[in-house]
């Protein structure tokens, strides 16, 4: 990391025109006390800060190469007094240095220059100060420039996950199909097909309104996938076989909105679609007071999977439980050669 | 006139109904029977000999196309199905029509008709299934069906060692044995994954990750050994794909 000082023209401007300031400053203090000339003023003041301004453009590496986000209080303050006096005797010394070899002859000021050293060192320990402070500003005000940057970028994730996963949720194929099951019932049972719609009408009411709502109850979630499974029997018949076994004290628990759904339509796409005869879904819910869990089992045939990564529909509900629940976790797959089992523990806090 | 002769393949019964209801008091099309799958679907078509097949395309285990490709002699097809995607290949196909779930009457009468002009115009059937292993495949294969006896079986790509020329078909070695299936070696060049298969020879297609070392034995010429023991001679052209592929 570079000295943000150096950075840019303008810091290294202000800094310049900082130090030209505490040189004009020094001039006159030296001058006004009387007792050295002018030419005396303006080298001691020049070489003095000059010096300083220097040591404060390297003052930079320690602080920041030697910050660690864990370290403790005690230690930062311990390491600065210890930096401080380190720099600090170095520029006393190499000021005393340089001045007397610069001026020397003069025994005035030489005389003045060893009865400062005192004041100098005080002076020193308040530039140091002042400088690490800046640098301290400084680092601070860029973590926080990058944090707000991060945050930024998790929202626009979020959204798009979101979106994503709305994206999933109403499958035109799905749409489509069943409507076209409607129009072949009305012609033979007009009841089932108006049936059908006000169930497919609830079911798309259902996934288009709640998006907003973060977390509803897993009642809520249940009428909804039954609504989404009842169409789909319709369609299928006694090829697609339900099991459900959802105790009862578990039914007002929390759970993100919609996130059944997709695991019941890839239960259904991999299940029921591929197969010729009956495929059973399973959908098992239990609970404890911390936590509920909900399983969703399908039989599958691997061999016939073209498919061999995690669908879309998975990784969404994989990442939406990461952003709300801030675990990795609460996912589980566990498949075979003839199940497919997907695992969701929904923490209640 | 006599009416064309269907046969419905629809993996959901209801859509099985639709179709029989819309063409209930048509007089044009006698429907001679329907079934639920791809496997069935061949099946009857080559017992009943239907002039046309309604045809869903996304059915369990096998798809509308593969189970076209299993079919000597394919009847005309009109596809039923509610992907839009599919189109260009079903016409591709020589299909009658492609129609989208769900669909009027008029829209599958209309259908019919074009199907019963052109059976009994007596068109020279062109050979479809040439047709069919011919045409632009967009996508990669991912899945093969072969016909034993009368046992149907889906391989899936990654299972297959090599592939052989032999005249007008293809033998197809797997890690559980061989099978004997039409088409050219042209077709399954362009369209396996080249990443995975190579050809080395006018009469091979290798998966490249079965091949364990190249040997020379003549001048300029080379055997490929591979995983399962088998020994493939390589041909000059085939050497030069590899080169190319491994840079060598």
């Amino acid at each position: 990391m570079q000295n943000p000082i150096l950075s840019s023209r303008k810091t290294l401007y202000y800094y310049a025109g900082i130090w030209i300031i505490v040189i004009l400053f020094h001039v006159f203090l030296l001058y006004y006390s009387g007792n050295v000339s002018p030419a005396e003023a303006i080298s001691d003041a020049i070489i003095t800060n000059l010096l300083f301004a220097a040591i404060g453009l390297g003052l930079w590496f320690p602080i920041f190469f030697g910050k660690s986000d864990e370290e403790k209080f005690v230690n930062t303050i311990i390491n600065n007094i210890v930096g401080a006096i380190v720099a600090v005797s170095f520029w006393v010394g190499l000021d005393y240095f340089l001045l007397s070899s610069f001026l020397h002859g003069r025994y005035d000021y030489i005389g003045f220059l060893k009865n400062s050293i005192p004041w100098r060192t005080g002076i020193g320990f308040l530039y140091y100060e002042v400088i690490i402070l800046v640098y301290y500003l400084m680092i601070y005000y860029r973590n926080n420039k990058e944090n707000q940057l991060k945050e930024a970028e998790l929202k626009a994730l979020v959204k798009e996950s979101e979106l994503n996963s709305l994206k999933s949720q109403i499958n035109p194929h799905f749409l489509f199909n069943s409507l076209n099951s409607i129009s072949s019932l009305t012609m033979t049972q007009p009841e089932k097909a108006q049936e059908m719609i006000i169930k497919l009408s609830e079911f798309l009411r259902y996934t288009t309104s709640n998006k907003d709502e973060k977390l509803t109850t897993l009642e809520e979630e249940i009428s909804n996938i039954n609504r989404y499974l009842d169409i789909e029997k319709i369609r299928f018949g006694r090829r697609m076989q339900l099991k459900q076994s959802v105790e009862e004290s578990c039914r007002h628990m929390k759970i993100p909105g919609l996130i059944l759904q997709p695991l019941l339509e890839n239960a259904v796409k991999y299940g029921v679609y591929e197969s010729i005869d009956e495929s059973v879904i399973e959908i098992i819910c239990n609970c404890n007071s911390t936590a509920l869990s909900v399983v969703v089992r399908n039989q599958w045939d691997p061999e016939f999977q073209l498919n061999k990564g995690e669908g879309v529909g998975l990784k969404n509900i994989r990442s939406r439980l990461r952003i709300l629940y801030n675990r990795d976790d609460l996912f589980k797959i566990r498949k075979d050669s003839r199940t497919f089992e997907v695992n969701i523990v929904f923490p209640q806090s | 006139m006599e009416p064309v002769k269907a046969l419905i393949i629809d993996d959901e019964q209801l859509a099985r109904d639709l179709i029989r209801n819309y063409l209930h008091s048509y007089p044009d099309v006698q429907i001679i029977g329907e079934v639920e799958n791809g496997f069935e679907g061949a099946r009857q078509i080559a017992e009943l000999k239907p002039d046309l097949v309604f045809l869903d395309i996304q059915m369990p285990k096998l798809n509308g196309f593969e189970m076209l490709e299993l079919t000597e002699n394919p009847p005309e097809i009109i596809f039923i199905t509610a992907h839009n995607d599919f189109a260009i290949r079903a016409f591709e196909m020589n299909a009658v029509d492609y129609l989208l779930k769900p669909y009027s009457r008029e829209r599958l009468i209309a259908a019919v008709q074009k199907a019963a002009d052109r059976i009994r115009s007596g068109n020279i059937r062109e050979n479809k299934i040439e047709r069919l292993l011919q045409q632009p495949l967009t996508e990669k294969l991912e899945r093969v069906v072969v016909k034993t006896g009368t046992k149907i079986k889906v391989i899936p790509v990654d299972r297959i060692i090599y592939l052989e020329a032999q005249d007008d078909y293809i033998m197809v070695y797997t890690d559980e044995g061989k099978h004997l299936k039409q088409g050219t070696m042209k077709y399954y060049e362009d369209h396996l994954d080249e990443s995975k298969f190579i050809r080395v020879h006018r009469s091979y297609i290798v998966r490249i990750d079965q091949v364990v070392q190249l040997e020379p034995y003549a001048k300029d010429n080379y055997i490929m050994k591979l995983k399962n023991g088998a020994a493939l001679k390589i041909s000059r052209s085939g050497l030069k794909n590899l080169k190319e592929k491994f840079n060598f």
